[in-house]
C-alpha cells in the first residue's frame, strides 16, 4: 500500500515537472512574443528594451530562467509580466468563483446524470429510452459557449430572469450569489449530464446482468430494492471515477469557456486572458495547479478503490 | 426513492424562493444624497450621488506613473494634476494647454531650451501632506525609474535624463526646484515644442516625494484632484471619491466634481455591458470598448436621448512599406489609395469610423481643408490599369492584421481588394498582444497590414513620428511604412521646435505638409475612429466628452 | 467545451470485450446459435435493425457530401467565393433593393434566393457559401485529427501494452502529461504559438495558417483518449494463449502485435473512430472562440460561431445557421456512433440470455436483440 502510494507520487511529480517545462519551451517559442518589447511599451527604444530585458533577466540562458521562474513559484513570489501583480493572490481571489462553478455544475451534473441514466437504463429499449438517448446526445454535441451566449441573450438580456453574468462571493451575499451561478451551472452541467446519463445507463444495463442481481431477483427481493442497493451502487464505481477526473478537470482550467462567457473571473478566465496576452507566469502556474488537481484527484480515487475493491489492488 | 425525491424537492423550493427573493431585490445603483460643494467650474450639475461605469479591459495600471492605456487615464486625469492640464472642454478647446499646479503658463527662452514654472501655493495631497516644488523632480524620476512605457519623451530631451535612467547619475541634472520660492526650472537639450504637452501627461503629475517606486496599482499613491482613487480591487473594481478640499485650493478651470463617488467595473463581456447600460442597471459604458454593433438598432430606438458616436483625433491606415516590392513602387500605392473603398470600411465599424484620406486627424492642427488627391470615391479600374502599367499584377503580397474586431474585418476587406485590383494577397491575422512588436519588428518586415494611431497628445508632432525616418529602429518600429522622406524630414526639423502653446502659428505649413504626404500615397488613411457616449437615464447627457480622455467624470452629474 | 470525458466505456471494465475467439450465442430471437456468423456481421445486422442510428449517421454523411460539394454551389448557385466581400452592395429581395451591409453594420438577412441564401456576414460574404466552406474546413480538420489520433494512439498502445517494463513507463508517463495537461489551455497555448509562426519537422514545414496546425494540436490532445483503455486491452490480451501460440511458432513482436493483438482491439477503435471525430469538430470550434482555431479568413463553423455572438440580438443568423450545422453534425455522428458501439456490443448476448430466463414476451426480446 505504501509502495503503492510512493510511487503515485513521485510519478506525479515528474508529470508536473514535465509540465512545467513543455508549457515554458511552448512561450519560448512564439516568435516576437519578447515580453520586454510589450513591458516597455510601443514608444520604447531599442536600449529601454534591453534595460527591461535585463532587470527582469530575460537575456539569461533559457535554463536559468525556468529555474528562476519555477524557485519564484514554488516561494509564491512569482508576478505576472502584464500588470506586475502577485499570481498566487491573482488566483486566490479567482478560486471562489470557479470552486463555486465547478463544485455546484458537478453535483448538478451528478445527480441529474444518475436520474436520466438510470431512468434511460430503465425503459431500456423503448421510445423513452431513444428519447433520451438523443436529448443527452445533443446535450454533448451543443459547443458550451455557443449554449451560454443564447441564454445570456434569451434570459438575462431579453427576458431579465437572470443576472447578466458576474459573480458575487458566497460570504457577500448568499442569495445573490446562488441567483448568478444558476445559468452558469446549468450551461456547464449540459454537457456532463449527457454523457454520465449515457455511462450509467449503460453500467445499469451491465449490472443487471449481472448474477448476483439475478439471485436477488429470485430471493424476491423487489424490484426497486434490486435497483438501489445491488444494481446501482456497483454501478456508481466507475461513475465517482470519471467525475473525480472530469470535477479535477473542470476546476484546473476546464471551464474556460463558461467563465469567459459569464464573466465570472473564475481560474480559467485568469489563464485564457494570460495567454492570450502572452504571460507566462501566471499561465505556469494555472496549468501546473490544474495539472495537479487532476493527478491528486485521480491518484486519491484509485487508492479509495483499491482500498474498497481488493480486486482492484490485486491488479493495480 | 424517497430519498432522492425529497431531495429534489427541497433543492426545487430553494431554488425558487432564492429567484423570488433576488428579484424582489432588484438593482440598488446607491442612493442619493446632496452635499454642497465649495466654488470651482462645476456650476449646473446636480450635487451628489454615485454613479457605476463599466469598462470591458482593466487599466493596464492604476499607478500613474505606469499607466499607458485610456481606461487608466480617464480615471487618472481627475486624479493626479501635474504642472500643466488641458482645458475640460468639447473639442478643439479640450486640446488647449491650461495651468494645473503651476500658477500659469510657462515661461519658455527664446532658444526653446528653457522652461520656467511657478508651484501654486496651499495645494495638499489627497492625504492633506503639502505639495511641494521638490516633488515635481522626484515625480519625474520615479516615472523614469519604474519605468514608464512613454519616458522616451523626458529621457531624449530633458538635461541629463538619459544618464539618469542609464544608472550613471543619482538624479535629473536638468531639472531644478526650489522649495522656497516654488520655483520650477526644466533645461533641455534641444528645443521641443510638443514639451508642454508631455508635462500635461498624468504620468509626470506631482506624488509626494519618498513615494514608493514600485507597482502601487492596488494601492494607489496620494494625489492633487477632483477626485482620489480608492477601495481597488485589481481587475476588477476601483472606485474614485470626490476629494473635498479640492475645491479649496481654487485652481480656474478645473471641475471641482459633482458626483461624491464613481465606481468602476471590469466586465469583460461587452454584450453584457452594453446591455446592462441600456436596461439602466450601470451608468457608463466605456467608449474604450467597442459597442457590440448588434445591440445598435435598439440602443438607437430605445436609448436615442442617452446614446451619440464621438469621433476621436485618431488615425486608421493600411501601412505600405516603402523599402519593399510591391509598394516601393509609387503606383502600386497610388492604386490602394484609388482603390479603398472608406464607405465599405465605415459599415464594417457599424458607423464608429469618421472616414477621412489625411494622415493628421481632424480636430488636432493641420489637418488639411483640401480634397483627397486621389477621390473620395473608390476606382477600382483605375487602380487595377495602374498596376498593369506597374507591371506588378500577381505580385505576392502578405497583409497583417490583429483579431480583434473590426480590426481583422478591415483586413479581411483590404486583402480581397487587393486581390480584385490584381495582387496575390493573402492574410496573416496575429494574436492582439504581439501585433505590434512583429510587425514593428524588422525580421517580420512586413509589406502591409493594419496599423492605427491614437494621440499620446493633441500634437501633430505626435502623429509625424510614424513619418519620420529618424524613429526607424531595428525593433519596436512604429514607422511601419519605413517613409524617410527629405522634404518631409526638412519640414519636421522646422515644425517640431514650434511650442505648443504656439501651434496655431504653423498650422499651414503643417496642413501644406500632410497634402504632401497624401499626395506620395506613402499609407491609405481611411479615417479616424469614433466611439460611443453611452450613459444610462439616471445621469445628465450634458457631460463633457474630452477629445483626450473622453468622458470627463469630473463632470457627470445625475439629472 | 470543457474536458470532454470521452467514450461512456472509459470505466476500465468496458463493455468492449475481445471479439475474437468468442462464439456467438443467440444471434437470432428464439433461435438456435447460428453457427459460423462471425461477430462484425453479427453487429452489422445489428446496426442494420437501429433506425434512429442509420437515420442520424445518413444526416452526417449528407451534410459531409454537402460540405465538400461546396466549389460546385459556389460557382453555379450564389455566384460568389467564400472570402469575397461586397460590403457596399445591393442585392434585390422580393422586388426591393437592400443594402448587403446598412450604413449602421448590420449584415442581410436570409434571402432565400441563389444569391446570399442564407443571408450575409458583416463582411457582405455570403453566408451560405462560407458555411459550406467553413464546413468543409472544419470536418478535414475533424477527420485528419482524428487520422493522427487513432494511429499514433493505436502504436503508441499497442507498444507500451505489449513490451511493459520501462517503455510502458515512459509512454504511460508521456500519455498522463498530455492527459494532465488541461485541453483547452493545451489547445491555446500551442495554437497561438503555432499560428504566430508555423512549424518546421525535418522536411514537413507547416505556415501559421495551414489547417494542419489546429488539427495536429487537436490530434495529439486525443491521443490518451484512445490510447490508455487500448494499453489496457492489450495488457491483457498479452497474457492471452494465441499469442504465446504465435511467439511459440517464431514470430516476431511486431508481427504478434500487427497479426495477432490489432485484430483483436479494432472494435474498441470501431467504436472510438464517430466518438474522436465528434471531439475532434467540437474542439477545434472551441479553439476558434478563444482564437486559436483555424486562422482568418478561412471559415470554419467554430469562427463563424464566435464572429456571430457578437451580432446576436440583430442578425441571429450569423450564430445560428453554422451554431445549427455544427449541431447536427456531431449530433449525427454520436448517435451514429452510439449505434456502433451498441452493435459491436457482445453484452447484448448476454442480456438475451438473462432475460430470457425472466420469461418476457417475443416482441420484449426482439427489441433487447437490437442493443
Amino acid at each position: 500500500m505504501a509502495r503503492f502510494i510512493v510511487r503515485r507520487l513521485i510519478s506525479m511529480a515528474l508529470v508536473l515537472f514535465a509540465i512545467s517545462i513543455l508549457t515554458f519551451l511552448i512561450f519560448q517559442a512564439i516568435p516576437n512574443g519578447d515580453p520586454a518589447v510589450r513591458m516597455a511599451g510601443r514608444l520604447a527604444t531599442p536600449e529601454q528594451i534591453a534595460q527591461i530585458r535585463q532587470s527582469w533577466g530575460f537575456d539569461d540562458p533559457i535554463w536559468q530562467q525556468y529555474l528562476t521562474t519555477m524557485g519564484k513559484i514554488l516561494s509564491g513570489d512569482v508576478i505576472s509580466y502584464t500588470q506586475q501583480l502577485n499570481v498566487m493572490t491573482q488566483i486566490k481571489e479567482a478560486l471562489p468563483a470557479t470552486l463555486s462553478l465547478s463544485i455546484g455544475a458537478g453535483l448538478i451534473w451528478l445527480f441529474f446524470g444518475i436520474v436520466f441514466g438510470l431512468f434511460s437504463a430503465i425503459k431500456a429499449g423503448r421510445f423513452t429510452d431513444r428519447a433520451l438517448t438523443v436529448l443527452a446526445l445533443v446535450g454533448v454535441s451543443t459547443p458550451v459557449f455557443l449554449l451560454g451566449a443564447v441564454a445570456l441573450y434569451f434570459l438575462a438580456f431579453k427576458l431579465t430572469i437572470f443576472p447578466n453574468g458576474g459573480y458575487v462571493p458566497l460570504t457577500q451575499d448568499p442569495i445573490d450569489w446562488l441567483y448568478h451561478m444558476i445559468l452558469p451551472w446549468i450551461v456547464l452541467s449540459v454537457l456532463f449530464i449527457g454523457v454520465y446519463s449515457r455511462v450509467l445507463r449503460s453500467n445499469v444495463l451491465d449490472t443487471m446482468s449481472e448474477d448476483y442481481v439475478r439471485t436477488a431477483r429470485a430471493k424476491g427481493i423487489g424490484e426497486r430494492r434490486v435497483l438501489v442497493r445491488h444494481v446501482l451502487r456497483n454501478s456508481m464505481i466507475p461513475i465517482i471515477s470519471l467525475w473525480s477526473l472530469d470535477f479535477a478537470a473542470v476546476i484546473g482550467g476546464g471551464a474556460i469557456l463558461t467563465e469567459s462567457v459569464f464573466n465570472l473571473h473564475g481560474v480559467g478566465q485568469y489563464a485564457a486572458d494570460s495567454i492570450q496576452q502572452l504571460d507566462v507566469p501566471p499561465v505556469l502556474v494555472v496549468v501546473m495547479l490544474g495539472a495537479s488537481a487532476v493527478v491528486v484527484l485521480s491518484a486519491i480515487t484509485d487508492v479509495l478503490f483499491a482500498f474498497l475493491d481488493p480486486r482492484i489492488r490485486l491488479t493495480g | 426513492m424517497r430519498m432522492w425525491a425529497r431531495t429534489a424537492c427541497a433543492m426545487l423550493v430553494a431554488f425558487a424562493v432564492s429567484v423570488g427573493v433576488a428579484a424582489c431585490g432588484g438593482n440598488d445603483n446607491g442612493s442619493t444624497s446632496t452635499t454642497t460643494s465649495a466654488g470651482g467650474a462645476s456650476a449646473g450639475g446636480r450635487q451628489g450621488g454615485t454613479a457605476t461605469v463599466l469598462m470591458g479591459t482593466a487599466p493596464d495600471y492604476l499607478d500613474p506613473q505606469l499607466a499607458y492605456t485610456t481606461q487608466a487615464v480617464e480615471a487618472h486625469w481627475i486624479s493626479y494634476t501635474g504642472l500643466l492640464t488641458y482645458r475640460h472642454e468639447e473639442g478643439k478647446p479640450g486640446t488647449e494647454l491650461i495651468p494645473g499646479l503651476a500658477d500659469a503658463l510657462p515661461r519658455i527662452s527664446r532658444d526653446g531650451r528653457t522652461y520656467e514654472f511657478t508651484l501654486r501655493r496651499g495645494i495638499r495631497y489627497s492625504d492633506g501632506r503639502p505639495v511641494r516644488a521638490s516633488d515635481f523632480p522626484y515625480s519625474v524620476e520615479r516615472m523614469v525609474k519604474i519605468p514608464w512605457g512613454g519616458r522616451s519623451f523626458v529621457t531624449n530631451y530633458v538635461v541629463g535624463a538619459d544618464a539618469f535612467d542609464r544608472g550613471s547619475a543619482r538624479s535629473i541634472s536638468g531639472i531644478t526646484a526650489d522649495d522656497a520660492t516654488g520655483r520650477i526650472t526644466i533645461r533641455l537639450r534641444e528645443a521641443y515644442g510638443a514639451f508642454p504637452n508631455v508635462l500635461a501627461f498624468p504620468a509626470l503629475a506631482f506624488v509626494p516625494r519618498g513615494t514608493p517606486i514600485r507597482n502601487l496599482s492596488s494601492d494607489p499613491p496620494p494625489g492633487v484632484g477632483a477626485y482620489m482613487l480608492t477601495d481597488v480591487v485589481p481587475n476588477r473594481t476601483f472606485t474614485l471619491r470626490r476629494n473635498p478640499a479640492f475645491a479649496g485650493f481654487r485652481i480656474p478651470d478645473i471641475p471641482t466634481g459633482n458626483l461624491d463617488s464613481i465606481r468602476v467595473n471590469i466586465v469583460s463581456n461587452t454584450n453584457s455591458e452594453a446591455q446592462q447600460v441600456l436596461n439602466n442597471q450601470a451608468d457608463v459604458f466605456d467608449p474604450g470598448d467597442t459597442l457590440p454593433p448588434a445591440l445598435l438598432p435598439q440602443i438607437e430606438s430605445q436609448a436615442r436621448s442617452r446614446f451619440e458616436r464621438k469621433p476621436v483625433p485618431s488615425t486608421f491606415y493600411f501601412f505600405l512599406n516603402t523599402t519593399k516590392a510591391p509598394f516601393d513602387n509609387e503606383k502600386a500605392r497610388i492604386a490602394v489609395n484609388m482603390a479603398i473603398d472608406r464607405d465599405a470600411l465605415s459599415r464594417i465599424a457599424s458607423g464608429f469610423l469618421q472616414t477621412d484620406c489625411f494622415f493628421i486627424p481632424r480636430g488636432i492642427v493641420g489637418h488639411p481643408d483640401s480634397a483627397c488627391p486621389y477621390g473620395d470615391r473608390p476606382d477600382l479600374e483605375g487602380a487595377q490599369r495602374m498596376l498593369r502599367e506597374a507591371g506588378l499584377v500577381g505580385a505576392p503580397v502578405t497583409v497583417w492584421g490583429q483579431e480583434r474586431s473590426p480590426r481583422k474585418e478591415y483586413v479581411d476587406y483590404y486583402t480581397d481588394l487587393l486581390n480584385r485590383i490584381g495582387f496575390r494577397a493573402t492574410e496573416r491575422i496575429i494574436s492582439d498582444t504581439v501585433y505590434f512588436p512583429t510587425i514593428g519588428n524588422a525580421r517580420t518586415d512586413p509589406q502591409t497590414g493594419f496599423a492605427d494611431w491614437l494621440q499620446d497628445f493633441p500634437n501633430p508632432s505626435d502623429f509625424y513620428l510614424l513619418m519620420d525616418g529618424r524613429s526607424i529602429q531595428p525593433t519596436n518600429n512604429q514607422n511601419f511604412s519605413k517613409v524617410n522622406d527629405p522634404h518631409i524630414q526638412r519640414e519636421l526639423m522646422r515644425l517640431n521646435r514650434v511650442p505648443a502653446t504656439e501651434l496655431d502659428s504653423v498650422a499651414s505649413d503643417w496642413q501644406a505638409l500632410d497634402e504632401y504626404t497624401a499626395r506620395r500615397a506613402y499609407v491609405a488613411v481611411y479615417g479616424a475612429e469614433a466611439v460611443p457616449k453611452f450613459f444610462s437615464d439616471k445621469l445628465s447627457f450634458d457631460s463633457v466628452f474630452h477629445p483626450l480622455y473622453f468622458n470627463d467624470w469630473s463632470t457627470l452629474s445625475l439629472k | 467545451m470543457a474536458i470532454d470525458p470521452a467514450t461512456p466505456d472509459t470505466t476500465g471494465s468496458g463493455a468492449i470485450r475481445t471479439a475474437g475467439g468468442d462464439r456467438p450465442v443467440a444471434a437470432e430471437p428464439g433461435g438456435p446459435p447460428a453457427a459460423g456468423i462471425g461477430p462484425y456481421r453479427l453487429a452489422r445486422r445489428r446496426l442494420l435493425r437501429n433506425k434512429v442510428a442509420l437515420a442520424f449517421g445518413a444526416l452526417f454523411a449528407v451534410i459531409v457530401i454537402l460540405c465538400f460539394c461546396a466549389p460546385l454551389y459556389a460557382d453555379h448557385v450564389a455566384h460568389t467565393g467564400p472570402n469575397d466581400n461586397h460590403v457596399t452592395e445591393q442585392v434585390q429581395v422580393g422586388g426591393e433593393t437592400k443594402d448587403v451591409v446598412s450604413p449602421t453594420g448590420l449584415p442581410i438577412g436570409p434571402t432565400w434566393h441563389g444569391r446570399f441564401l442564407l443571408g450575409a456576414d458583416q463582411n457582405g460574404r455570403d453566408l451560405a457559401v462560407r458555411l459550406l466552406y467553413g464546413g468543409r474546413n472544419s470536418l478535414e480538420v475533424g477527420f485528419i485529427a482524428t487520422a493522427i489520433t487513432m494511429v499514433l494512439a493505436t502504436i503508441v498502445g499497442l507498444t507500451a501494452g505489449y513490451f511493459r517494463g520501462v517503455v510502458d513507463g515512459v509512454l504511460a508517463r508521456i500519455l498522463d502529461l498530455i492527459w494532465a495537461y488541461p485541453v483547452v489551455l493545451l489547445g491555446i497555448a500551442l495554437g497561438t504559438s503555432l499560428a504566430l509562426g508555423g512549424i518546421t519537422i525535418g522536411p514537413i514545414a507547416m505556415k501559421g495558417n495551414s489547417l494542419f496546425v489546429p488539427a495536429v494540436i487537436i490530434g495529439i490532445v486525443y491521443i490518451p483518449y484512445v490510447a490508455k483503455p487500448i494499453r489496457g486491452q492489450v495488457l491483457g490480451l498479452r497474457e492471452k494463449e494465441f499469442v504465446d501460440a504465435a511467439r511459440v511458432q517464431g514470430a516476431g513482436s511486431l508481427r504478434i502485435m500487427a497479426r495477432e493483438i490489432l485484430p483483436n482491439v479494432a472494435s474498441t477503435l470501431i467504436v472510438f473512430l464517430p466518438l474522436m471525430v465528434a471531439n475532434a469538430i467540437l474542439l477545434e470550434a472551441g479553439l476558434s472562440y478563444l482564437g486559436a482555431g483555424i486562422q482568418p479568413p478561412n471559415p470554419s463553423w467554430g469562427t463563424m460561431i464566435s464572429d456571430g455572438i457578437r451580432l446576436i440580438p440583430s442578425a441571429i443568423h450569423l450564430t445560428f445557421v453554422p451554431g445549427a450545422m455544427l449541431v447536427l453534425a456531431v449530433l449525427g455522428i454520436n448517435v451514429f456512433g452510439d449505434g456502433v458501439r451498441d452493435a459491436l456490443d457482445p453484452r447484448a448476448r448476454v442480456r438475451i440470455a438473462a432475460k430470457r430466463e425472466d420469461e418476457i414476451g417475443e416482441s420484449e426480446m426482439e427489441v433487447m436483440v437490437e442493443h
